[in-house]
């Protein structure tokens, strides 16, 4: 093929070889353009070669990028692969475009519909294909599949406004400005008080976001439980026994729950309510990515960010739609009956799917849209390779929820029963499934449990059996896990749907909380209170909720990215300027809690040897190998044990039950596994 | 100055984490009184001390208090 071909740029590897697959019903040939592949075919007569990103080739860095330099105000455009590290080939995938670009004489910008992969395509298309995003044509699709494709690209249209690049380059901009400035001035300070380099960073949304979970961890550390009594009473009739709880669920006197026991036992009690009422239970929304986030770490357990690199792989494998979406509604333009077909060739859908396909299908539909793409869904193809565990769990999940938004109303009955006792009431609760509806689609992730209370009318009279009062303790608030993190964010309207499970991961890499518990470490809190007295806007929900708010009136196209970046450089202009007015203060309060932070990951627990000194993770300077010794060496102690030379490892509060040597874990490999460190542990071998 | 009980940076004896915990501390002993009907300073340092669900910093300061 010479010169005039269509140059499609598509987001991923994957992405390109489906789009060419799709539009040249697999006919098609790769080639390799400067160590990347390409495709090339002919369409309708006409030629066509399909390149791709690697996600972000281009970041936004400073000229300068000097770590030590702060504040920077000028950012600039750069190849990603000079930005980080860690995106090594994006020299390569823009050489090769920028070689395909000369030949082209049409573009196609094909990456994802939405902020970052119109930002992919605007930066492709301006520098590595000689200004061509404004001539561009746009490809726009929310599955991966054949038919979908062809209708894009049947229908291509020419790029409308730009306001999602725009939006996503000025949210790039800001958050370089934002971080970076912030993030030397943290760093730099701790580096001032002797200490090798590290970074100490806060981002835009990270500020906040740690705020919420400081202010979490100091009422949980703060905490002094109240006590109180629970009083349960046993009824009795004809032998059959039942309790039901006192109807003030926490008394606070110790002396009145005794009270209330004497003033019942003994006694008879008569029903004096019976309520029973049916519930009609409508089918759950279509699954929005945060919803789906939560879903996944209520039923699995996985985090925000595993969910998300998992249903990213089923839509590249066009087994779902694009999942980066907040809608909740399905168009009838996706198909449902077509869908539904597909989902119904696996054997365990296809009765749901007979049934539901029997009348017109409908959804229910939620409150939330996405202009950009409809609510996640199946698209019905079946995998052509085989799904991990993870994957298959995940399209089980988003399949059984999209079948449960065709399914009818569930009915439930609750009954609510009051017994009295002279002036003490005790009451009973249940309910139970009268017809499934949809949860029978939805199976173990419908979440509904019965609990029939026992056949009691109105008047019934029963025994007073027994009266039990049981002392209890209010339990200290939760920790936030990463999934009502998740949701905290969502309803205080900080960061995006692409970016709030990265945030949390970050929050985690830079250990100002611990990974499993979300226990906010000495460095978390310190970075939080420092911004709190230096720099209270930085850390504040409201300035970072009141730009993603004008980075929507930027998509929009109702304001210019630039302004809004001027106006965000002006208020991280006087914040940094506070805290490098106070470097030597800040410094010594950041050190102090790295240091102690670096300390506490390295103790693994009281020393039983010894049962004075603290066991410790430590490095040989003659062997460079590390193992577990006594910090009570010089004083004697003699308690050592090897490690694992590979993985990280990581103290659990847990103890051996056979030798109270501490228990680690250690990450790394394909799944983290504990380990009792020592090695002459009578507790070895066995199961 | 350093907190007494962790050694972060203070103005006084203690530092401002450990100040609210004493707070807290010292709020909740009338309710506990009320509840149980009666309980001695001793005693209820002893048992916020002991119980699992009373926060890190609110168990130090009842040690503190315990010990001083």
């Amino acid at each position: 093929m010479g010169s005039g071909y269509t140059l499609v740029i598509c987001e991923k590897p994957d992405a390109a070889r489906r789009v060419s697959g799709a539009l040249s019903g697999g006919d098609f040939r790769s080639e390799l353009v400067d160590g990347t592949t390409v495709f090339r075919f002919a369409r309708n007569r006409e030629d066509f070669v399909v390149c791709s990103a690697q996600g972000h080739v281009y970041g936004v860095s400073d000229p300068a990028k000097e770590r030590s330099v702060y504040p920077v105000f000028d950012v600039e455009w750069y190849s990603s692969d000079l930005v980080d590290e860690d995106s090594a080939s994006a020299a390569r995938r823009i050489a090769a475009v920028r070689k395909l670009a000369a030949g082209a004489s049409k573009f196609v910008n094909a990456c994802d519909f939405d902020v970052e992969g119109e930002t992919i395509g605007f930066n492709l298309l301006r520098y590595a294909c000689g200004g061509r995003e404004g001539v561009a044509l746009r490809a726009r699709f929310s599955t991966l599949t054949q038919e979908d494709l062809v209708k894009a690209f049947d229908d291509l249209r020419p790029q409308e406004g730009q306001g999602l690049a725009r939006a996503g380059r000025a949210r790039h901009a800001i958050d370089f400005v934002w971080g970076v400035n912030l993030s030397r001035a943290l760093s730099q300070s701790a580096l001032g008080s002797g200490h090798r380099y590290r970074t100490v960073s806060v981002g835009r949304v990270q500020g906040p976001t740690l705020g919420f979970l400081v202010e979490r961890e100091r009422e949980i550390r703060e905490f002094v439980p109240l006590p109180y009594w629970k009083v349960v009473g046993t009824f009795d009739r004809g032998g059959r026994k039942f309790n039901a709880d006192y109807s003030k669920p926490k008394v606070e006197e110790r002396a009145l729950a005794r009270q209330v026991r004497e003033e019942c036992l003994g006694k008879e009690a008569v029903a004096t309510m019976v309520r029973k009422s049916i519930a009609r239970m409508g089918p759950p929304v279509p699954f929005n990515i945060g919803d789906l986030q939560k879903e996944a770490y209520r039923a699995f357990g996985y985090s925000p960010s595993r969910t998300l690199q998992v249903v990213e792989r089923l839509y590249l494998g066009a087994l779902i739609s694009y999942p980066r979406t907040g809608s909740q509604r399905l168009p009838p333009s996706i198909n449902y009956r077509q869908i539904l077909q597909g989902i119904g060739r696996a054997r365990e859908y296809s009765v749901f799917v007979a049934e539901l396909l029997k009348s017109e299908p409908k959804p229910v539909q939620g409150a939330k849209s996405d202009p950009a793409h409809p609510a996640i869904h199946p698209t019905g193809e079946r995998p052509s390779s085989p799904l991990d565990s993870a994957e298959s769990t995940l399209l089980d999940l988003v399949t059984r929820r999209f079948l449960a938004a065709f399914g009818p109303s569930a009915r439930r009955e609750l009954v609510d029963v009051t017994l009295g006792v002279g002036e003490h009431e005790f009451r009973i609760g249940g309910g139970r499934t009268l017809f499934q509806g949809w949860m029978r689609y939805l199976g173990k992730f419908a979440g509904y449990r019965d609990a029939e209370p026992p056949e009691i009318s109105e008047g019934d009279r029963f025994n007073v059996v027994d009266v039990l009062v049981d002392q209890k303790f209010e339990q200290r608030p939760p920790r936030y896990n990463q999934s009502s993190l998740l949701e905290r964010m969502e309803s205080e309207v900080i960061g995006t749907k692409a970016t709030r499970a990265d945030t949390i991961s970050t929050l985690v890499e830079r250990e100002y909380v611990s990974g499993g518990s979300m226990e906010v470490t000495d460095l978390g809190l310190s970075v939080v209170e420092t911004m709190a007295k230096y720099a209270p806007s930085i850390i504040s929900t409201q300035l970072t909720r009141e730009i993603e708010e004008k980075l929507e009136a930027v998509e929009g196209g109702v304001e210019g990215g630039a302004a809004l970046l001027r106006e965000t450089v002006r208020s991280v202009a006087g914040q940094v300027a506070e805290l490098s007015a106070n470097e030597e203060a800040v410094g010594r309060e950041i050190d102090s809690a790295l240091m102690a932070t670096v300390a506490k990951a390295f103790v693994l627990g009281r020393c039983p040897v010894c049962k004075t000194g603290e066991l410790r993770v430590i490095r040989s300077k003659r062997t460079k190998k590390r193992f577990v010794g006594c910090s009570n060496y010089p004083n004697g102690c003699r308690a050592s044990a090897p490690l694992p030379q590979r993985g990280t490892v990581k103290p659990t509060p847990r103890i051996c039950e056979h030798c109270s040597w501490p228990i680690v874990q250690i990450m790394g490999g394909r799944r983290p596994w504990r380990l009792c460190v020592d090695p002459r542990c009578p507790g070895k071998g066995k199961p | 100055m350093k907190c007494l009980i962790c050694g972060r940076e203070t103005s006084g004896d203690l530092c401002k984490y450990h100040l609210a915990a004493k707070a807290k501390v010292d709020e909740a002993y009338p309710k506990w009184v009320k509840a149980f009907g009666g309980i001695e300073w001793k005693e209820y340092l002893d048992n916020v001390k002991r119980n699992v669900q009373t926060g890190q910093w609110a168990k130090e300061i009842a040690e503190f208090l315990q010990s001083g």
